[in-house]
């Protein structure tokens, strides 16, 4: 027999699991529906838990990307101009390798939450 | 080394790394010509350097993987090679017919080679990566059932792990799609159509096969995940990489005067060909995270997790940048489709041969790992070898957005030639970030004459 103890901490590892899939989801293929569901996980999390921390980490990463790769390119577009050629070698390249770097870091905060620890931290006891 | 025939694999390994110092010599001098088109005009021309560039690049890929295949085979069918002196032959006639036909294409006119080797018999050369003669490939063809015969008879009468069988058929399939090679029919759509059998099966089809053997291997060497685990993984990543790759096939059927459903197909298929490649991502950093040993060979861990990263990097994302039929309407044939084929090359099967090689030398030559000064020294040219193929990469892709904007995109295009012209400064930044790309390699073959405190076999 498992003590409550175990399952919780299962349990806590399966939301943080669910919640990184999400991040990971809302950065790849399904952007916004994955940051709905990233949403909807979180308000099952609660404060001090696993799971909080990488609906939390989910919630930074997806931020941060967004802000870096949207606002920068729409930066380099304003300040380059629609129209010049140079515009698009910068955007394009800056938003193709940044964005990656940005799925890099949310599948390793994935493996992490499959492991129940945190990004850098192993606190498996 | 459990078995004294794997040590076979230390002749492949120094031949492959040989092969590789020559491919990229000759990158730099390609880069160059890029640049200043006389350089080296008329002893090596542009086209011929190019060719002995590619052709090094696949011949010490398939000694990394004969190689990489002799070491873990034997290894995982717990029994010796079945027929060592057969791989030590097979070895030397790979080695000089190897050698001959790049001295071939360096020493005599492209045609006359062509007239020596007797190509009218049986004509099969002057396509791309496919230049061989076609005594040549026969070559190869023996080289590869000797082989298949060598490592099948070791597997199959020996223990059969998921490792052993996936290898065993992404040989099997390296071996059968190079048939195609043989197939040169007049009409060029049907040319370009079986040309690429070979060539896009290849690299998105068998070889994904034998680069994820190789890769499960180390991994398992080296963390002591259970193989079960990695058992599983494998299963899903081989069964995506065929089920996208064999249709994906269709994304180089858009403009060859193939039917229109292959834009459908083509796209759609190739558009999921990431999928195996960041499962491998995902696999090799789960495996890695949750290791049960710190092995003391930290440069195989770095190849193994830089595999996997860039492998997704160049494969996957800068695959799919171009890979969509409108978008690829654009980017055909541009300097788009080198930047990928760089970072794709270098990531999945360069690195992932590196990655064999920087875990098993150690050990046949007598110890677990490098001593920390090699170790060191190795770490440092997988940084300078990779991140200068990133820049390659950046630069080449810049390049291309340019090209594509200029010559292809805009109201009144500008011709071949002019847009070359206003793109050369990518081209001098390539050729530098190519010099650093060599002294990565410099690096890379001091680390394994670095002395320093032995790190023993336990
Ligand atoms: C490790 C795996 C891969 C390698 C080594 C590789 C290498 C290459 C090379 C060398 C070429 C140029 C062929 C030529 O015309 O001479 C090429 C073309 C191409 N690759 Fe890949 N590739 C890989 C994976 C992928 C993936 C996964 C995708 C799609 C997601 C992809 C999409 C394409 C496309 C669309 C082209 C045609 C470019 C054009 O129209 O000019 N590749 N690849
Ligand atoms: C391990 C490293 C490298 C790999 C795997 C590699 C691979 C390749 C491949 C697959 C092609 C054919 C591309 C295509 O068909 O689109 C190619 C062509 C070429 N490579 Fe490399 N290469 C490497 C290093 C270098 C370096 C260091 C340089 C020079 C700075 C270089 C310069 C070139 C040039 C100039 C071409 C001809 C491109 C053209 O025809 O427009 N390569 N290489
Ligand atoms: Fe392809």
């Amino acid at each position: 027999m498992k003590s409550d103890k175990t399952t919780d901490k299962e349990l806590q590892i399966q939301l943080a699991s669910n919640a990184a899939l999400a991040s990971l989801i809302n950065l790849t293929i399904l952007p916004i529906i994955g940051f709905i569901a990233l949403i909807w996980i979180y308000r099952k999390t609660q404060a001090g838990t696993i799971a909080r921390y990488h609906a939390v980490l989910g919630f930074k990463i997806n931020i941060v990307a967004a802000a870096v790769l949207f606002l920068v390119s729409a930066l380099m577009i304003l300040f380059g101009g629609f129209n010049s050629p140079w515009t698009w070698v910068y955007v394009i390249t800056y938003f193709t390798l940044v964005h990656t770097l940005f799925i890099v870091l949310a599948v390793w905060a994935l493996v992490r939450a499959w492991s129940g620890d945190t990004l850098l931290n192993s606190n498996s006891s | 080394m459990k078995y004294q025939s794997q040590s076979i694999a230390k002749l492949y390994f120094i031949a492959a790394i040989g092969l590789f110092v020559g491919q990229i010599l000759f990158g730099v001098i390609l880069g160059l010509q890029y640049v200043m088109g006389d350089f080296l005009f008329p002893e090596i021309p542009f086209n011929v350097a190019r060719m002995v560039h590619t052709n090094l690049l696949i011949v010490w890929l398939l000694f990394g993987f004969m190689g990489s295949a002799y070491y873990l085979v034997p290894e995982e069918a717990e029994r010796e090679l079945y027929a060592p002196w057969l791989a030590k032959l097979m070895f030397w006639i790979f080695l000089v017919a190897g050698a001959l036909t790049i001295l071939g294409y360096l020493l005599v006119p492209y045609a006359t080679l062509a007239e020596i080797t007797m190509n009218d018999l049986l004509p099969t050369m002057g396509r791309e990566f496919l230049e061989q003669p076609t005594i040549t490939k026969i070559g190869i063809v023996i080289v590869a059932l000797s082989f298949l015969f060598n490592i099948g008879m070791t597997i199959l009468s020996g223990r059969k792990t998921v490792i052993n069988l996936v290898m065993l058929t992404g040989m099997t399939g390296l071996a059968v799609f190079f048939l195609f090679s043989f197939y040169n029919p007049d009409n060029l759509v049907l040319d370009k159509y079986f040309w690429w059998f070979v060539v896009h099966l290849w690299v998105e089809g068998v070889w994904e096969l034998i680069m994820a053997s190789i890769l499960a291997y180390v991994l398992i060497k080296i963390t002591g995940v259970d193989r079960e685990v990695i058992e599983k993984w494998l299963y899903i990543i081989i069964a995506m990489a065929l089920i996208t790759g064999l249709i994906g096939t269709g994304h180089h059927f858009f403009w060859i005067g193939t039917p229109g459903y292959w834009q459908w197909l083509g796209s759609v298929f190739s558009a999921l060909e990431p999928i195996p490649f960041f499962m491998m991502t995902l696999f090799a950093f789960n495996v890695v995270n949750k290791r049960r040993r710190d092995h003391p060979n930290k440069a195989a861990t770095l190849w193994a997790l830089g595999t996997a990263v860039m492998a997704f990097l160049g494969a996957g994302v800068w695959g799919f940048l171009h890979t969509l039929a409108p978008v690829n309407y654009y980017t055909h044939g541009t300097q788009i489709t080198a930047a990928h084929g760089h970072m794709a090359f270098y990531g999945a099967y360069v690195m992932v041969v590196l990655t064999m090689i920087s875990y098993s030398m150690p050990i046949m030559r007598g110890q677990k790992a490098g001593n920390d000064r090699a170790q060191i020294v190795e770490m440092w040219s997988f940084w300078l070898m990779t991140v200068s193929m990133v820049f390659i990469t950046l630069f080449l892709t810049g390049a291309g957005i340019l090209q594509v904007y200029l010559q292809r995109y805009s109201e009144d295009p500008m011709t071949f030639m002019v847009t070359q012209d206003k793109i050369e400064v990518f081209y001098w930044m390539r050729e530098v970030a190519g010099l650093v790309f060599l002294a990565g390699l410099g690096a890379y073959i001091t680390s394994f004459f670095v002395k320093g405190e032995e790190v023993k076999i336990a």
